[in-house]
């Protein structure tokens, strides 16, 4: 701690004795309420004076002494109104020391401060010498209250007003970040947290909720509750809480499915920033379940192709008509898993045969029929490509141009999977045809790689037969030379 | 009706004296005794040489010596070039055989003392030959520009750079500066493909004209067993057909070491990565490697490393010029410490080799 | 009756052995040669590249428009934007490998599987796409545009 803090602590603490050796005949609140002014007033509701802590146990000076000037006097340590941070130093003197504070009787947490500094507003300042928050921004100065009072300023129901008073203000925003949105209080009272805070419901969320107290964060910063990864954990530290939630009869299993989702492994496990979080679907400061109507624009905000395909599709007016949500009568929501061909089709399994028969649908029966029949074709014939490639390449074979434009059958296929939403059984084809031709070419090229293969092969043997073949006769011709020269005496002479 | 060829012979005959040299050649005879066989290794060196020459002149056609291009190009030569998997393939097997068949006729030649007077110049040629076909093994693995040839470049250049004295300068002679980069690929491609091989064609020359003036040596042993007389073949035809016999032999096998081991390409070198694991150099200089490793860091006040390679320059320089100061031999008596000698290096080698390749 | 049946059998015997002698060789030598040929036959595929390609000539690419060009084993995006700047990315989608567009209606770079949207600076900025598209160097030599993948 630094030296100034060593002396408030021992002014704070010099000033407790007083108050306790010479009980409530504080001079400061007599002739201060004498006066009639306003902080004195508060400070009778102050839980601090509740508690036995006097004026001087901020503002120094000697309590006993009934004479302004030697009760206001600097050498009895007065020291005045604190200014900027040193507020909160005079407040950490006591609520940072947990010694102190289990004296007092508190079991109140110690790291208030510390948490405040490295917090956006501990961070933020303008002038430099003094930072954006203080201890008395959000607490006030004299009537200081238990959060839990609901007369306090950052009591559930206090607590938006309060933050609002700096965050809707535009102007005032403006000086620290002007690209953030000041409509945060407006959004939040159209939201189920919102409209139920404001009927004094205590248990919904509010700021603090999921921005925390002390410790807020940017956004952006990932230590915030509510970065893109946290917010799962964030939300749920109610939502998949039963005994919390059950007054509002609601699922409580929504993080325990969403975590296993495409979405949630992506965000949670992958750590993909773009995969949505609670709020992407359902909003942050204006959260609520989307409608009916909306779950397509909301989906459509990221699947914006599916949407479309979608919106000018057959089904479009058949799911409006009976009130079916559009992406989540196939796909389902929190759980939604990657998609995989087996959604499509006529098969027991598949989604399409929900409503689809051969008596009732034909039509559309048919083409479920077709789509997965192409799908499941172009599958196994990209399938049939690569594992000729991967032949071809495992035989040390250079493949790397067909390689290449396996891709494009591949990236066919992914098409045709987003084509499926079009429900036109001849866009569809029209794309998985691109994607059969690709993989036939693909699979053609590999054979022959497959191919050559095994013609060095033969060609080795056919050369191996014509080198044995041109060795023997060699040998042959060398004898019988060496025999006729054997019978003229050439060979085995002596020199 | 006189046939083609000979008048085509005759024609040539006329013009520049063939009968001579046919005559000679008829009159050439090769000893025939128990240690006959090593006689055929200096033929297979040549022609595992000429098969270098081939190959090599082919794959220069795709070839292209840059940083960013030798590796792509093998590969556009293993993959689209027809036939290009062979041409590389052999060139590289071959590269391995010719000094394994070069190493063993070298041994021959020392076992059987036949570098002794009046073959000095023949060992000596030979020798040099050897030397150069090490610098082709050690600038022609650089040249596909992989990660392991690049590493081994990295070592072998910096074992020269220790050399006392002249070190510091031949280390950026061979790299082209202080590092190996596209500038040390450029300088082996230049040693691999024009300096060795002028150097080598001259010396081949004088090696060969040497061994068809001088005929092959007979050794000192068998002329003891043998009485004064040597068995004979006739140089032509008989040892020639051999000769040819042999090479067909081998060009068989180079052709299934090529098909069924194909020279693998490896990863293309990246300066800025980590050196990969198990970096060893080609066989040949394994033991080199291997010696060198166990020499302590410090033997007195001699840096270990520095020490170990004035040993190896002087016994290669001992072997270059054993003719020189083998007397023995040379006065036709039996020299039974270089046999010693020879045995411990052949021992030397295959031991360290070994353990290089284990360990 | 003997002596002359001897050498009538030792001359078809030479016969053969110099008819697969010759044989033998001539084989031997197409066996050598037709490889060889083949090799010095040009491939149809142009040269080896791969650190740098050249993506095609200025007139090739007008003002507001992209193309792909094959680079190594991936294929990358060349665009010229409405400015007249070159610039180069790799091609394949950072969501799920497909190959990206350019489409001028958006003036953007375009992933058609999944509407995913990059700007003309690689940044995926729409849809599903994790991570932005790798920037590649272009390099214009006289009327010809090269990619490099080297900094």
């Amino acid at each position: 701690m630094s030296k100034p803090v060593h002396l408030l602590s021992a002014l704070v603490f010099a000033g407790l004795l007083f108050a306790g050796s010479l009980g409530a005949a504080d001079q400061c609140l007599i002739c201060h309420t004498g006066q009639g002014d306003k902080p004195s007033a508060l400070f009778r509701h102050d839980v601090h004076f509740l508690k036995g802590i006097p004026c001087s146990g901020c503002h120094g000076g000697n309590p006993n002494a009934a004479e302004v000037e030697q009760a206001m006097n600097p050498k009895e340590g007065f020291i005045g109104v604190p200014k900027g941070d040193n507020v909160s130093r005079m407040c950490a003197a006591c609520h940072s020391d947990s010694a102190r504070m289990r004296r007092l009787g508190s079991s109140l947490p110690t790291d208030q401060l510390e948490s405040l500094q490295s917090s956006v507003h501990g961070r933020l300042s303008i002038s430099g010498s003094e930072r954006l928050a203080r201890c008395t921004t959000c607490h006030g100065a004299h009537g200081i209250r238990r959060v839990k009072d609901p007369l306090s300023p950052v009591s559930p129901l206090n607590v938006v007003r309060t933050c609002a008073h700096c965050h809707s203000n535009a102007a005032f925003m403006r000086m620290y970040n002007p690209s953030l949105a000041v409509d945060q209080v407006e959004k939040y009272r159209t939201s189920v947290h919102g409209t139920r805070n404001a009927k004094g419901d205590v248990k919904v969320a509010e700021c603090a909720s999921c921005h925390g107290s002390h410790d807020i964060h940017s956004a952006k910063d990932v230590k915030s509750r509510v970065y893109p990864t946290n917010i799962p954990s964030t939300c749920s530290t109610c939502h998949g809480n039963a005994a919390y939630m059950v007054e509002y009869h609601i699922p409580t299993d929504q993080f325990e499915k969403f975590s296993k989702s495409v979405h949630g492994v992506a965000l949670l496990q992958k750590g993909d920033l773009g995969a949505p979080a609670c709020n992407s679907c359902h909003g942050n400061h204006g959260a609520a379940p989307p409608g009916i109507e909306s779950v397509s624009k909301v989906c459509g905000s990221c699947h914006a192709l599916n949407a479309d395909l979608f919106s000018a599709s057959p089904h479009k007016k058949v799911f409006d008509e009976a009130d079916l949500p559009e992406c989540e009568t196939c796909h389902g929501n929190h759980e939604i898993v990657a998609a995989t061909d087996k959604l499509l089709g006529v098969t027991p399994e598949a989604v399409c045969s929900q409503c689809h028969s051969p008596e009732e649908n034909p039509r559309g029966y048919a083409a479920a029929r077709l789509m997965r029949q192409l799908t499941d074709s172009l599958q196994s014939s990209e399938k049939r490509a690569a594992s000729l490639v991967s032949e071809a390449e495992q035989k040390g074979m250079e493949i790397s141009e067909a390689k290449f434009k396996l891709r494009d059958a591949r990236q066919a296929r992914m098409q045709a999977r987003t084509m499926v939403h079009a429900f036109d059984p001849k866009k569809f084809e029209e794309v998985a045809d691109r994607g059969l031709g690709v993989a036939g070419v693909v699979q053609v090229e590999a054979q022959q790689s497959v191919d050559e293969y095994y013609f060095r092969r033969v060609g080795l043997l056919a050369a191996t037969l014509i080198i044995t073949t041109l060795a023997v006769s060699l040998y042959l011709l060398i004898r019988r030379i060496e025999r006729k020269q054997r019978a003229l005496n050439h060979v085995g002479r002596r020199t | 009706m006189i046939p083609f060829w000979k008048r085509a012979y005759n024609w040539i005959d006329e013009r520049v004296e063939l009968e001579g040299l046919v005559h000679f050649l008829g009159k050439k005879y090769v000893p025939v005794h128990r240690h006959s066989l090593w006689y055929y290794f200096g033929g297979v060196s040549l022609f595992l040489f000429i098969i270098q020459v081939v190959t090599g002149i082919l794959l220069l056609m795709y070839y292209k010596g840059s940083e960013e291009l030798s590796f792509e190009s093998i590969q556009f030569i293993m993959s689209k070039v027809q036939f290009g998997w062979l041409i590389r393939s052999i060139h590289s097997w071959t590269a391995n055989l010719f000094i394994l068949a070069a190493m063993i006729h070298m041994f021959s030649v020392f076992f059987e003392k036949a570098y002794r007077k009046p073959r000095e110049l023949t060992w000596l040629t030979g020798m040099l030959m050897f030397f150069l076909a090490l610098g082709f093994g050690f600038s022609g693995y650089l040249l596909p520009w992989n990660e392991l040839s690049f590493f081994a470049t990295k070592v072998g250049t910096d074992i020269a750079g220790v050399i006392p004295v002249i070190g510091k300068l031949v280390m950026p002679f061979l790299r082209g500066g202080d590092e190996v980069s596209g500038a040390t690929l450029s300088r082996f491609f230049g040693f691999h493909v024009a300096v060795f091989p002028g150097i080598f064609a001259v010396f081949l020359g004088i090696h060969l004209l040497l061994v068809q003036r001088q005929g092959m040596s007979e050794p000192l042993g068998t002329a003891k067993e043998g009485g004064d007389e040597f068995m004979t073949m006739p140089f032509f035809p008989n040892f020639l057909l051999r000769d040819l016999l042999l090479w067909l032999i081998v060009l068989n096998l180079l052709a299934i070491l090529a098909v069924f081991f194909p020279w693998e390409l490896g990863r293309k070198a990246d300066p800025f990565a980590p050196a990969p694991a198990g970096i060893k150099p080609e066989w040949y200089f394994l033991f080199v490697f291997q010696t060198l490793k166990y020499i302590p860091a410090k033997l007195w006040v001699v840096d270990g490393e520095v020490l170990g390679i004035l040993l190896f320059g002087i016994a290669g320089l001992l072997l270059l010029l054993v003719p020189f100061w083998d007397r023995k031999s040379s006065r036709g008596q039996e020299n039974r410490f270089i046999t010693y000698l020879g045995i411990f290096i052949v021992l030397y080698i295959i031991g360290f080799t070994i353990l290089g390749w284990v360990v | 009756m003997n002596e002359s049946a001897e050498p009538s059998f030792r001359q078809s015997k030479r016969d053969f052995l110099k008819y697969v002698l010759g044989g033998g060789l001539l084989a031997w030598i197409t066996a050598v040669v037709y490889p060889i040929l083949a090799y010095l036959k040009p491939p149809k595929q142009s040269e080896a590249k791969i650190s740098s390609v050249k993506a095609g000539t200025l007139k090739d690419i007008p003002k507001d428009s992209g193309t792909i060009v094959r680079f190594g084993n991936k294929p990358a995006i060349l665009i010229r934007t409405a400015q007249g700047k070159l610039r180069a990315f790799t091609a394949t989608c950072t969501h799920l490998d497909c190959t990206v567009q350019y489409r001028k209606d958006m003036g953007l770079i375009w992933c058609a599987c999944h509407n995913g949207k990059y700007d003309l600076n690689g940044r995926n900025i729409a849809g599903p796409p994790p991570r932005p598209l790798t920037a590649l160097r272009v390099i214009v030599h006289g009327d010809d545009i090269f990619i490099s993948n080297q900094p």
